[in-house]
Order: structure tokens, then C-alpha cells, then sequence
């Protein structure tokens, strides 16, 4: 009887602490299912908005990780998460095909809710920061083929470049059909890989792949040294970070929350971001917290 | 049950019988991948198998070492694969997932060799000695026919193995019928990705099968049982 007591104890004080914990916060707030994609920055931007809101008091369940927006978005429609770190022009093509998309992030995002609407989604402010698809080579090629630009590759190395990028890269207009069908490019071969990821950045060095699909954002293109080309014909749209809610918890005082975190976010702090979660080997709650805190965000 | 249909229309798309990415050329990129991968296990796993059986020395040591193959997961062993094909200057696809198979197939081979030769009667052996046949003979004539269904089996194992495993050369630019299921994922089309994973399960049950009638075929005239009527 009396070790059952003693045993019962921190149970006890645990409860009471919990209590008194949600007790301090000022009047209900719901529990924010946050999502990501399978991707490292997707999980970093995650994990700003979670702590930010954690910070003023909600309770946040994470569900990173969960793959591409093929199975991000229909989650996001049927509720099992209530938020996503978006891209305004990925997403607003992934949601109307036909969609004409801008290079004006004010008016791509104009498009994007208009999109949405029906779905009883919101999209938040967008931030600065840009993250885009970027067709990138190493230095050593850059100098043999003389590439700066995207439009270099139909000039100077037409039939000679093997492109590395995610399986579906040959069926998507971002990527392998927008280089054969904007800017005339012809390609020796295509290797199917990884989105962005540690495979497609081994096979570059390695010099499997002559030209690989990366993400603009990725601190590996700087720490590696390679060359971004040009995206001279506009393949790509604008595509600013920008979280999209499910209206059911797009309160005044969330949109506020999350505002104020995109507010802060520019492309070369999401690059910062990224290299200290992909280089520097930081974990991805923690690179989020030191980023809120020092720009006062969270105390 | 669309899903169903869908993968039935899928089967019948003659576009899938054309091209880079034809079914046929899928399957035989598949077989050439698993084929030489069991070949080497074979080639390397069946003389220390034999040998260590005839003998009985340093057995308990080569198992467990072969066995440690089974134990690590294949993706890791693409992902160390990987580096060395690319120092070796061998590229993507078929060569750091052909170096990832081997160590899958070893294991079950040398285990079932070294076990089908240690069980072999000790009456035929010693007989066999007591001709005055030599240890090589003994191992040649004698305790490699009686042993053979058994280490069959083993290739059997290892092979049906290989098969199933052989869809991951998919990950790193790979062929086969891996292709599919990897693509399929990325595109977001089940049924391509369902008919892949089909088209790999038929194909491993169709080797097993195949090994197994050889296996029967195997067995030593003098120790078959043949079924007779009553």
C-alpha cells in the first residue's frame, strides 16, 4: 500500500504541474496539426510555426515528413493536418493545372486563394523567401560548356548533359519538360534519383549527372561551389514560402502568429536555415529555435 | 477494386510494351541483374560451402561471418555500395546494386552446401575412403551428388532473395522492374506502381518453382524413392 502511494506520487505532482500549465494559458486554444514534406527545409519552416505558436500558448501536434504534396494536400483537405509550409507557385499548379501563375508573388498568391476558396483553405502571408527549382551544374562544367545561363545549355551543350532529379521530373513542366519545351534543350539522358536530396548531390560530384535539379535554397549549392543557371526564360514562378491553413483553425490570432514569423523569413535566412540544419548537422527544432529567438520572436 | 482495374488496364496499355521502359526490357534488365548477382554468390559462396562441409574445420567462424550478409539491410549496403562504384568509376544503376545483391546471396549458399556436405552419410564416405578413392574424389562422387538437392536449395533461397531485392537498383538510376514501383511512387500512379510490385512477386515465384523441380530432378538416383503402385 504504502510503495503503491510512493509510486504514485510523481504521477500525481505530474498531473498537477500539467494542469496548472494549462491553466496559465489565456482561454482555450486548439490543438494545430502542423505537416511537412519529406523534404529538410519543409521540416525546418514546420518547426517555425510550430514553436512559434507554442510560444503563445497552443498545443501543436507535428506530422512531418509525410511525403510529397501528392499525399501532403489531400491530408491537408481532409483535416488530418491543419497546416502546411507551402510554395505559392508549386502549389497553386498542383491545384489548378491550368493555372496561370505570376512571377508577382502578390498576384500569385491572389491566384492561389482564389484556388483554394472552395477547399476552405486560407493562405497566410507570404515571406520574402523564395525557394524555387534550380538546374544547377559544378563549377568544372560551367567552365568546359561555358554555362551561366539556362539558355547556355541549348547554345553550348545541346545532347550533352545527363540530367539527375526526382523520378518524376520527365512528366512535370517545372522540370524536364519546361527544359525541352521553354528553352529548346535537348539532353543526353535522364537519371532518376532523389527530390533534391543527398543522392542527386552524390551523383553530381561524382560525376554521374551533369546537371542536377536542386532546390534554390539548398546551402550545399554554396558550400559545394556550384553554379545556379540562370533561369533566363522564366521557367520557373514565383514560389514564395507561405503557410496554407485550413480555415477551422485560421483564427485572428494564429494568422497573426504566423505572420510575424513570415514577416522575419528571407531567402538568405532560409538558406542560413538550411545550412545549419543540412551542413552544420543542427536538428531541426533546434535550428528553429535559435532562429525565433534571435530574431524576438520567442524569448 | 478500381485500383484493381486500373492495374488490369495497366497489363493490357500496349505503351507498356514499347520503348526504354517496356515491360519485356524491365524484366530482362531485372534477370540480368539477379542472375549475375546469384552467379557470383554462387561462384564465390559454393567452393568454401563444399570445402568447409568435406573438412568440418573453421565452419562455426565462415557461417556466422557469411550470415552477418543476412543480417545487414540491403538499403544500407546500396548506400555503402554506392561510393565505391562511383570511385571505381562504375557509375550509377547496375553496378553499386549488383555489389549490394552479392552479400544477400552468399549466405544462404555457403550455409546450405556447407550443411548438405556435412550430412551426407558417414557410412558412404568412409566406404567410399576404404576403395581407396581420393578426399577430392570423395567430395566429386560421392558427397556432391548426395548433397545437391540440398545446396539447390540453398541457390534457391538465395535467389528468390535477389529477385525481390533487386527492385531497389530503382533508388540509384537503376533498371529493372524496380523502375515501376519507385516511378510509380513519384508519379503518384498506383497502378504502375502496383503492376511493378506484381510483375516482381510472379517473377520470384517463378524461380522458386523452377528450382524446385530442378531440385527434385537433382536427387541422386541411388537415394530416390520412386513411387510405385502397391
Amino acid at each position: 500500500m504504502y510503495r503503491a502511494i510512493r509510486i504514485a506520487i510523481p504521477f500525481i505532482v505530474a498531473a498537477l504541474v500539467a494542469s496548472a500549465c494549462g491553466a496559465a494559458s489565456t482561454g482555450p486554444k486548439p490543438t494545430v496539426k502542423i505537416g511537412s514534406f519529406n523534404f529538410a527545409e519543409s521540416i525546418v519552416l514546420g518547426e517555425l510555426y510550430a514553436q512559434a505558436l507554442e510560444a503563445n500558448g497552443y498545443t501543436v501536434e507535428r506530422k512531418f515528413n509525410l511525403g510529397n504534396r501528392a499525399i501532403v494536400f489531400p491530408a491537408l483537405e481532409k483535416g488530418d493536418v491543419d497546416v502546411v509550409p507551402e510554395y505559392l507557385a508549386t502549389v497553386l499548379r498542383f491545384v489548378d493545372a491550368n493555372a496561370k501563375g505570376s512571377s508577382d508573388p502578390k498576384e500569385a498568391q491572389k491566384q492561389l486563394q482564389d484556388a483554394v476558396k472552395s477547399k476552405n483553405l486560407t493562405v497566410l502571408d507570404y515571406a520574402q523567401a523564395v525557394d524555387e527549382n534550380a538546374f544547377v551544374v559544378t563549377k568544372a562544367t560551367s567552365d568546359k560548356y561555358k554555362l551561366k545561363k539556362t539558355s547556355d545549355i541549348a547554345a553550348n551543350a545541346q545532347g550533352l548533359l545527363v540530367l539527375g532529379g526526382p523520378p518524376e521530373c520527365p512528366q512535370r513542366p517545372f522540370c524536364k519538360i519546361g527544359l525541352e519545351q521553354t528553352y529548346g534543350i535537348k539532353l543526353k539522358d535522364f537519371k532518376p534519383l532523389d527530390a533534391g536530396g543527398a543522392l542527386t548531390v552524390a551523383a553530381l560530384d561524382g560525376n554521374q549527372i551533369d546537371l542536377a535539379l536542386l532546390f534554390s535554397s539548398d546551402a550545399i549549392i554554396s558550400v559545394k561551389g556550384y553554379v545556379v543557371l540562370e533561369d533566363d526564360k522564366h521557367l520557373q514562378l514565383a514560389d514564395n514560402v507561405a503557410p496554407l491553413v485550413r480555415n477551422a483553425v485560421a483564427t485572428d490570432d494564429l494568422k497573426k502568429i504566423f505572420n510575424a514569423v513570415s514577416a522575419k523569413l528571407t531567402t538568405d535566412e532560409l538558406i542560413a536555415l538550411n545550412k545549419a540544419n543540412g551542413v552544420d548537422k543542427k536538428d531541426a527544432n533546434v535550428v528553429a529555435k535559435d532562429w525565433l529567438k534571435k530574431q524576438g520572436l520567442i524569448k | 477494386m478500381t485500383l484493381l482495374a486500373d492495374v488490369l488496364r495497366w497489363f493490357t496499355d500496349p505503351a507498356h510494351y514499347r520503348g526504354g521502359d517496356a515491360v519485356q526490357t524491365r524484366l530482362v534488365e531485372h534477370l540480368e541483374l539477379s542472375g549475375l548477382a546469384v552467379l557470383v554468390g554462387v561462384l564465390v559462396a559454393l567452393p568454401i560451402g563444399l570445402w568447409l562441409g568435406h573438412t568440418g574445420r573453421l565452419a562455426f567462424i565462415a557461417v556466422n561471418v557469411a550470415n552477418i550478409g543476412r543480417a545487414v539491410p540491403s538499403l544500407a549496403l546500396l548506400a555503402l555500395a554506392l561510393p565505391i562504384a562511383f570511385a571505381l568509376g562504375l557509375g550509377l544503376g547496375f553496378w553499386p546494386t549488383f555489389l549490394a545483391l552479392i552479400p544477400l546471396a552468399i549466405p544462404p549458399i555457403l550455409t546450405n552446401a556447407y550443411v548438405a556436405v556435412r550430412n551426407v552419410d558417414r557410412d558412404a564416405t568412409e566406404a567410399a575412403r576404404g576403395m581407396g578413392l581420393s578426399e577430392s574424389g570423395i567430395l566429386r562422387r560421392v558427397e556432391l551428388p548426395l548433397a545437391l538437392p540440398l545446396i539447390l536449395a540453398g541457390i534457391r533461397t538465395a535467389s528468390v532473395n535477389v529477385v525481390a531485392t533487386a527492385t531497389l537498383g530503382a533508388l540509384v538510376a537503376g533498371g529493372g522492374l524496380g523502375r515501376y514501383i519507385v516511378d510509380g511512387l513519384g508519379l503518384q500512379e498506383y497502378d504502375r506502381l502496383f503492376a511493378g510490385a506484381l510483375l516482381v512477386a510472379l517473377l520470384a515465384i517463378a524461380v522458386e518453382v523452377s528450382f524446385g523441380v530442378l531440385e527434385r530432378a537433382a536427387i541422386s538416383p541411388g537415394i530416390r524413392v520412386e513411387p510405385r503402385a502397391l
